[in-house]
């Protein structure tokens, strides 16, 4: 049972890129031309039609991920944060967070979003190396990745997130270290330092870049990396997640913590606790844009699943796991609304391999297990019954990968 | 019917040179079965015995013929298994016969294990009558082949026959060959009754089926019968031919191949090569002697998930229904729980029994290496047999330990010789015979049979390009100096892993198990160390380095159903693994001595 809802974020999902990297798996289109008015509408009109599932609800932090949301001028975002307020109430100290590419970095852009409300931003800057960005299939250079981080610092940003990588083809440990340092070098609050990773469905899958570092390569390197971020004061709160004190984005915190959160958008997923009906919704939208474009009026949700118990202990410990610091039993009770007994016989299991600290008020990943997070976590999957199935199911192949927000 | 008109005989064949083919030729030509039946009935027999695998080791088909000279013949055809594992099922079969055609392929010459048959029926007294088949092919060879089968079996072939079992052609002359070449059945009705047990199967609705072969008398239903090797008695319920469909008749008489159902419980009590005679008047003596088969090579089934045990269990006693050379015992084993330690003819059967439990009866299972029963002599003066190395005595209560020694036919041609030399003697074997057939080498080694159940025929193979055939027989146990080779992970030994090996090799055993060991298993959390050892000596040592993260970096927000089937996929590969200790050890790495080259 709930005592209460769960904190709620907002999610919303711009679909398009300049053009697709060869290692992204996120619902992104290449576009020309961008029908921007006409998505906004359909963003504003998505949110209206779930506003009966969220009533009375603040919503605590807004993420505007990709796709590339910066190839949305100023004005279009304004106008999108002019109709979710009249929607939504924000909470007095909400995080907005804007995700950006270098390649579409603009001055008066930048300054747009910012007193439209955006607050933080997240540059996908990946490495400081062009022979690497070349590699990534990025648009930018590493002369207009520092040039979009001092727009940014211009435009008033003072919370700004750089995405890098580790482990990319044919790096060497000094040269991931030198990458990372030219990025702290622009003392950025927060750092997303996450390693590469080929995942299905992407170029890099079907046609593997040479030279990879095989597994001992990449742990030596996040080593080292590891040892330069915390020099520079940097603190690591989540398995890729780095910021100067108190900087933790808090977006994505939420997800960690298992809150709640909305999805707008092509593609996008979200969470809903309905605590009054003791109920926990988990909702796709539509994959396509043009398809999510043309349902004005209509439901874009193309699954909805209620979570059972089983998927709610996973489905926390997933996330929450992530989490260097762990979490207090109460974080557990208050956003499942089950009781920790559920929990405790694979609490046991984890503890005795070595892999989980409880001492009866929080729960921590070991040093073990936090390197092996995926075995840890797996101890909390159950079978899946066969049973269950989405309510509806018009394309459950749609769904799509929304992602933490850097 | 008169004896004169009954034809008893086997096929023997390697496998692929056609015999199935030629069986459902003479079913077709003797209106056996109509065409459509032909179709569905045979093809559906042949389903079966795939199904059954093993079990239906001797078919038999009774076909009628009505021959050239104008009289109608009965044919009875009798099918003998076809793998070096079944060797005395063949013998029975083959017993049950005055005759036997030997195909060879036309193009692809004798093969050993036709010739160890073959040596088999002509010792049986069986009139052998070669015949060359698919002499459609363009690279048929029939009179290389011929000349073949004169120096390699020793068997005149200049008038062999030239078939094609897939054209026809020949065939109705090979059938008169048949009338002309092999004896009518001896035996009287007015004997006492003797019959042999060719096979028996079970069937879920009426019980056992017994394939015998009526030597003398007459069996019919109502009579009650007495197994001769154990004095067991039963009622004959039904007695009937096959043609190839099952078809009841009055009697089986003397000379006739046919089923006795007589509501005989499970096939223990109906051996194959057990005498069957009438209880109100019983022959004197048995027909020959009766072997009981032994189980030669061991293996432990352990289900890797504990719940699974009694399912193994029942499985295994319903494989048993059918197979009566399979044995099990339960067996535990500290570092795979609860299992069954099983006793097989050989590598084959022990592939089959393994395979039908995981496909047929959905078990996941950790099988441990094959291994041949060691007698030991103990310092108390007791023969002890050793079905598994974990239960090998310690080395001060031993006095000496005896391996069974085999006597290996292998056939070759002349340009691999030197290699399948070497791999002999590399297996420890003692040449004692070779001898230069035409094109063909015969060669006889005397080899311990636990070289052999590891990975020889394989290694035949390899080594002879697939051109070298294979053939054992048991001959004895025989003293040797051999050691236990224990495996230790993480300083626990694994009673799994255990080997007994000769103490010439046993080091270098010992670190090929090792570093093979090292390969199979992932790399886990902590380093897994992998050491060999001979009582307390270690001989090798390595270690699986420590995975240092298994992470996924990124994760996809809301988007937990890819993660979730990651992790799926992850437990799911850890289900094919068994823990042993803190240490995930895969199905394979229990085969890795399998897996060692040489």
């Amino acid at each position: 049972m709930f005592s209460s809802n769960p904190p709620l974020g907002l999610y919303i999902h711009i679909p398009w890129c300049e053009k697709k990297c060869p290692y992204c798996d996120f619902n992104s289109y290449p576009a020309d031309a961008i029908p921007e008015q006409a998505y906004v509408d359909a963003l504003l009109d998505d949110l209206t039609q779930d506003l009966p599932l969220i009533w009375g609800r603040r919503i605590e932090s807004i993420f505007i991920g990709g796709g590339t949301p910066s190839l949305f001028s100023a004005e279009s975002i304004d106008r999108l944060f002019s109709g979710l307020r009249s929607l939504v109430n924000f909470a007095p100290a909400i995080e907005i967070t804007m995700e950006s590419n270098p390649g579409s970095a603009d001055a008066a852009n930048y300054r747009g979003y910012r007193e439209a409300g955006v607050n933080r931003l997240s540059i996908g800057i990946q490495s400081f190396d062009d022979e690497r960005l070349t590699t990534l299939g990025r648009v930018h250079n590493s002369a207009q990745a520092e040039q979009a981080f001092t727009l940014a610092r211009a435009a008033g940003f003072d919370n700004i997130n750089l995405d890098l990588m580790f482990a990319l083809p044919g790096q060497s440990i000094e040269a991931a270290r030198s990458d990372l340092a030219r990025g702290l070098a622009l003392v950025p609050e927060h750092v997303s330092h996450y390693q590469l990773t080929i995942e299905p469905n992407t170029l890099f899958h079907h046609r593997k870049p040479p030279d990879l570092p095989d597994d001992d390569h990449c742990w030596e390197q996040q080593q080292a990396c590891q040892d330069l971020l915390a020099a520079h004061g940097y603190h690591q709160y989540e398995v890729s997640a780095y910021c100067l004190d108190k900087r933790e984005s808090s977006h994505n915190l939420n997800y960690w913590q298992f809150g709640d959160y909305l999805g707008i958008g092509a593609g996008a997923h979200g969470k809903i606790t309905l605590g009054g009906e003791d109920r926990v919704l988990r909702r796709i939208r539509q994959r396509q844009p043009r398809t999510y474009l043309e349902q004005s009026g209509n439901s874009r949700i193309t699954s909805e699943v209620e979570l059972d118990q089983s998927d709610l202990c996973f489905e926390f410990m997933l996330n929450a796991l992530r989490l260097k610091r762990g979490f207090d039993t109460r974080l557990f009770r208050d956003n499942t609304g089950l009781s920790l007994n559920t929990l405790l016989p694979t609490l046991k299991l984890a503890c005795d391999k070595g892999l989980l600290d409880y001492d009866g008020k929080r729960i921590t990943p070991t040093e073990l297990g936090f390197c092996h997070l995926n075995d840890l976590q797996e101890l909390f999957l159950q079978p899946r019954s066969a049973a269950k199935k989405p309510f509806f199911e018009s394309s459950v192949k749609n769904y799509s990968q929304p992602k933490y927000h850097r | 019917m008169r004896m004169e008109l009954i034809r008893n005989f086997s096929i023997i064949a390697h496998i692929d040179h056609g015999k199935s083919t030629l069986a459902d030729r003479f079913i077709q030509l003797c209106g056996g079965l109509s065409e459509r039946e032909m179709e569905s009935q045979v093809l559906d027999s042949m389903d079966l015995e795939r199904e059954r695998g093993i079990t239906i080791k001797a078919q038999s088909v009774s076909l009628d013929y009505r021959a050239r000279d104008g009289r109608e013949y009965t044919f009875n055809i009798i099918d003998t298994p076809g793998h070096v594992d079944f060797s005395y099922e063949v013998s029975r079969s083959l017993a049950a016969c005055e005759g036997a055609l030997l195909i060879v392929d036309a193009s692809q010459g004798v093969e050993a294990q036709s010739v160890a048959n073959c040596y088999t029926a002509i010792d049986l007294d069986l009139e052998v009558i070669p015949v060359l088949n698919k002499i459609d092919l363009p690279a048929a060879e029939p009179e290389r082949v011929k000349q073949e089968i004169e120096d390699v079996i020793g068997l005149d072939a200049s008038d062999a026959i030239e078939v094609s079992a897939k054209t026809g052609v020949g065939v109705d002359d090979l059938l008169e060959q048949i009338i002309e070449k092999i004896p009518p059945p001896a035996g009287s009705e007015d004997h006492r009754t003797q019959a042999l047990v060719i096979d028996s199967w079970f069937d879920s609705y009426v019980g056992v089926i017994t394939l015998v072969r009526v030597m003398g008398g007459q069996i019919k239903p109502k009579q009650k019968i007495k197994m001769m090797s154990n004095g067991t008695e039963f009622m004959v319920e039904k007695v009937g031919i096959f043609t190839p469909k099952r078809t009841q008749t009055a009697q089986l008489q003397a000379g006739s191949v046919g089923f006795i159902i007589a509501g005989i419980k499970d096939i223990e009590s109906a051996r194959v090569g057990d005498t069957i005679t009438l209880s109100h008047s019983p022959a004197s003596q048995p027909l020959a002697d009766f072997k009981q088969v032994q189980p030669r090579v061991f293996a432990g089934l352990f289900p890797i998930s504990s719940d699974d045990y009694e399912d193994c269990r029942e499985a295994l006693k319903k494989l048993k229904l059918n197979d009566a050379a399979l044995q099990f015992e339960p067996e535990t084993s500290q570092a795979l729980g609860f299992g069954f330690r099983c006793g097989f003819l050989g590598m084959l059967h022990m592939e089959i029994v393994q395979e039908r439990l995981e496909r047929e009866y959905d078990l996941d299972l950790i099988t441990t290496a094959p291994t041949v029963v060691y007698q030991v002599e103990t310092t108390a003066g007791e023969l002890v047999e050793i079905h598994n190395p974990a239960d090998l005595p310690p080395i001060n209560k031993i006095n000496g330990i005896r391996e069974p020694i085999i006597q290996a036919n292998i056939l070759l041609p002349e340009a691999y010789i030197g290699a399948v030399i070497t791999l002999c003697i590399e297996k420890r074997g003692a040449q004692k015979d070779m001898q230069f057939l035409g094109s063909q080498v015969s060669l006889v080694f005397e080899l311990p049979l636990s070289e052999v159940v590891l990975d020889f025929f394989d290694r035949l193979k390899s080594v002879s390009r697939g051109y070298a055939s294979f053939d054992y027989e048991f001959l004895r146990f025989e003293e040797s100096n051999l050691v236990k080779l224990d495996v230790l992970i993480n300083a626990e030994k694994v009673d799994a892993l255990s080997l007994i090996v000769h103490r010439s090799n046993a080091d270098y055993r010992g670190r090929e198990l090792a570093s093979k060991m090292k390969e199979l298993i992932p790399r886990q959390m902590f380093d897994v160390a992998i050491q060999a050892a001979i009582g307390s000596n270690i001989v090798a040592r390595t270690n699986v380095k420590a995975l240092r993260k298994n992470v996924t970096a990124k994760c996809y927000g809301g988007d937990v159903t890819r993660k979730r089937k990651l992790l799926e996929k992850q437990k799911a590969g850890k289900k094919r693994m068994k823990q042993v200790g803190s240490v995930e050890i895969p199905q394979d790495a229990f085969l890795a001595v399998l897996k060692v080259d040489k």
